[in-house]
C-alpha cells in the first residue's frame, strides 16, 4: 500500500512513523525542508521537496497515479481542498483524507463528499459547552 | 447583471472598471483596505473589506442575489474554494475563476466552475497568433476533459490544397468544425475544396495537436 502525504508539519511528523511501522510505503511532499529531513529517516519513507506547492507534477512524481491513500495535511486549508479534490476526482485515489481548520470549510467539503478531519469544529462546540457549564 | 468580484489586484481592478462601464452592478470583496478605498473613491462602488473565503464576508457582498461570482485572487486554490462556496452555499448561478497553473484547469471544470480563465493559455494563444511561424492557435479548452478547439491556417504549399474535406484523414477524435474562407465562414461539407489561407477551426484531443497540424499543413 502506498500513502502519499501532501504537506509536512508537526502532525505529519507524528503520523509518518506510525504509518511506516504498518509496512506502508510513504511519500511526503512539502516545501518545508527541515520537516522533510525529520521524517526522511523512517524506513519505507521517501520525501520530495516542492518548490511551488500546487504543481501537479509533484503529485505524479510522488506516485499519485498508484496511491492507495492520499492525505492532504498542509498548513493551508485552500491548498488541502484543491490537492484532495485533484487526488479524488482526477487521479481516483481510493481513500482521500483532507485536513481543514476552518469549520465553514469543514462543513462545505464534508457535504461535497470528502473525508474531512480537523478538530476545530468539535473544539468550538467544546468551548461553548465549557462556557455553559 | 449583479456581479460579485473577489480579489482586487490588477485583474480584479481593471475587470471591475470594465464591467461597470458596460452597465453592470458590481461589488468587490478584497482583503486589503487600501485597494478597497482606491476603487470606492474612484468609482463610487461598494467594496467589502474582508476575506473572500469567509462566509459572513461573502454574505455582506450581497452574494445571495448575485448572477455571477468572479474569483480573481492571486492563488488558484483560493479561487477554487471561493467558487465552490458561491455555488454550494449561496447557489450563485454562474461562477468564474482565474487559473495560473494550466494543470489546475481540468479540476476546476470537473468541480463545476462554469468559466475557467487560464492566463497562460490566453498569453500562449496571443503569442501563437502574433508570432509568424506558429500557425496552430489554441482557441479554448472544451469542458470535456482532454478536448480542445484549435485553428490552423492552410499554407500555400500544403498537400491538402485542392482536396475535398472527405479526402483528408484526420486523427481519431479530431474534426473540422468550421472553414473560414476569404469571403466568409462555411460549415464543413464533404465536398468543400480547401484553398491556400483557409482558416480551419478544429476540435481535437489534447496531445493530438501536432498530428493534426502535420496533416493540415504538411507539404507533399
Amino acid at each position: 500500500m502506498h500513502v502519499l502525504i501532501f504537506g509536512c508539519n508537526q502532525m505529519t511528523a507524528n503520523l509518518v512513523p506510525d504509518l511506516a511501522q504498518d509496512d506502508l510505503t510513504v511519500t511526503v511532499l512539502s516545501r518545508d525542508r527541515e520537516c522533510l529531513a525529520q521524517v526522511a529517516g523512517e524506513p519505507g519513507v521517501s520525501v520530495i521537496l516542492t518548490v511551488e506547492p500546487m504543481m501537479q507534477d509533484y503529485l505524479q512524481q510522488g506516485g499519485i497515479d498508484s496511491a492507495d491513500i492520499f492525505l492532504a495535511m498542509a498548513n493551508n486549508d485552500h491548498e488541502n481542498a484543491l490537492a484532495a479534490q485533484v487526488a479524488y476526482h482526477i487521479f481516483n485515489v481510493p481513500k482521500v483524507v483532507c485536513h481543514l481548520t476552518d469549520p465553514q470549510l469543514q462543513i462545505l467539503y464534508s457535504g461535497l463528499g470528502l473525508q474531512v478531519v480537523g478538530y476545530s469544529f468539535g473544539l468550538l462546540q467544546d468551548i461553548r459547552q465549557a462556557i455553559e457549564k | 447583471m449583479y456581479i460579485v468580484i473577489v480579489g482586487c489586484s490588477e485583474v480584479g481592478y481593471h475587470l471591475t472598471k470594465a464591467l461597470l462601464a458596460s452597465g453592470h452592478e458590481v461589488v468587490v470583496v478584497e482583503k486589503r483596505s487600501e485597494r478597497c478605498h482606491l476603487l470606492s473613491d474612484e468609482s463610487g462602488i461598494i467594496t467589502v473589506q474582508g476575506d473572500g473565503t469567509d462566509e459572513r464576508t461573502l454574505r455582506k457582498s450581497g452574494i445571495i442575489r448575485a448572477d455571477v461570482l468572479v474569483a480573481v485572487v492571486g492563488r488558484d486554490e483560493t479561487n477554487l474554494v471561493i467558487c465552490q462556496m458561491a455555488k454550494h452555499i449561496f447557489q450563485v448561478p454562474r461562477t468564474m475563476a482565474l487559473v495560473k497553473d494550466p494543470k489546475n484547469e481540468p479540476i476546476f471544470h470537473v468541480l463545476g466552475v462554469d468559466v475557467v480563465v487560464n492566463a497562460i493559455h490566453q498569453i500562449l494563444a496571443s503569442f501563437e497568433e502574433g508570432v509568424p511561424g506558429q500557425p496552430l492557435i489554441h482557441l479554448m479548452n472544451l469542458r470535456i476533459q482532454g478536448m480542445e478547439l484549435v485553428s490552423v491556417s492552410v499554407p500555400d504549399e500544403a498537400a491538402i490544397v485542392g482536396k475535398r474535406l472527405r479526402e483528408i484523414e484526420l486523427p481519431p477524435g479530431s474534426f473540422i468544425s468550421l472553414v473560414v474562407k476569404k469571403d466568409g465562414a462555411e460549415l464543413p461539407s464533404d465536398s468543400l475544396v480547401l484553398e491556400p489561407e483557409d482558416e480551419l477551426v478544429a476540435v481535437t484531443r489534447t496531445g493530438q495537436e501536432q498530428v493534426l497540424y502535420d496533416i493540415l499543413t504538411g507539404v507533399p
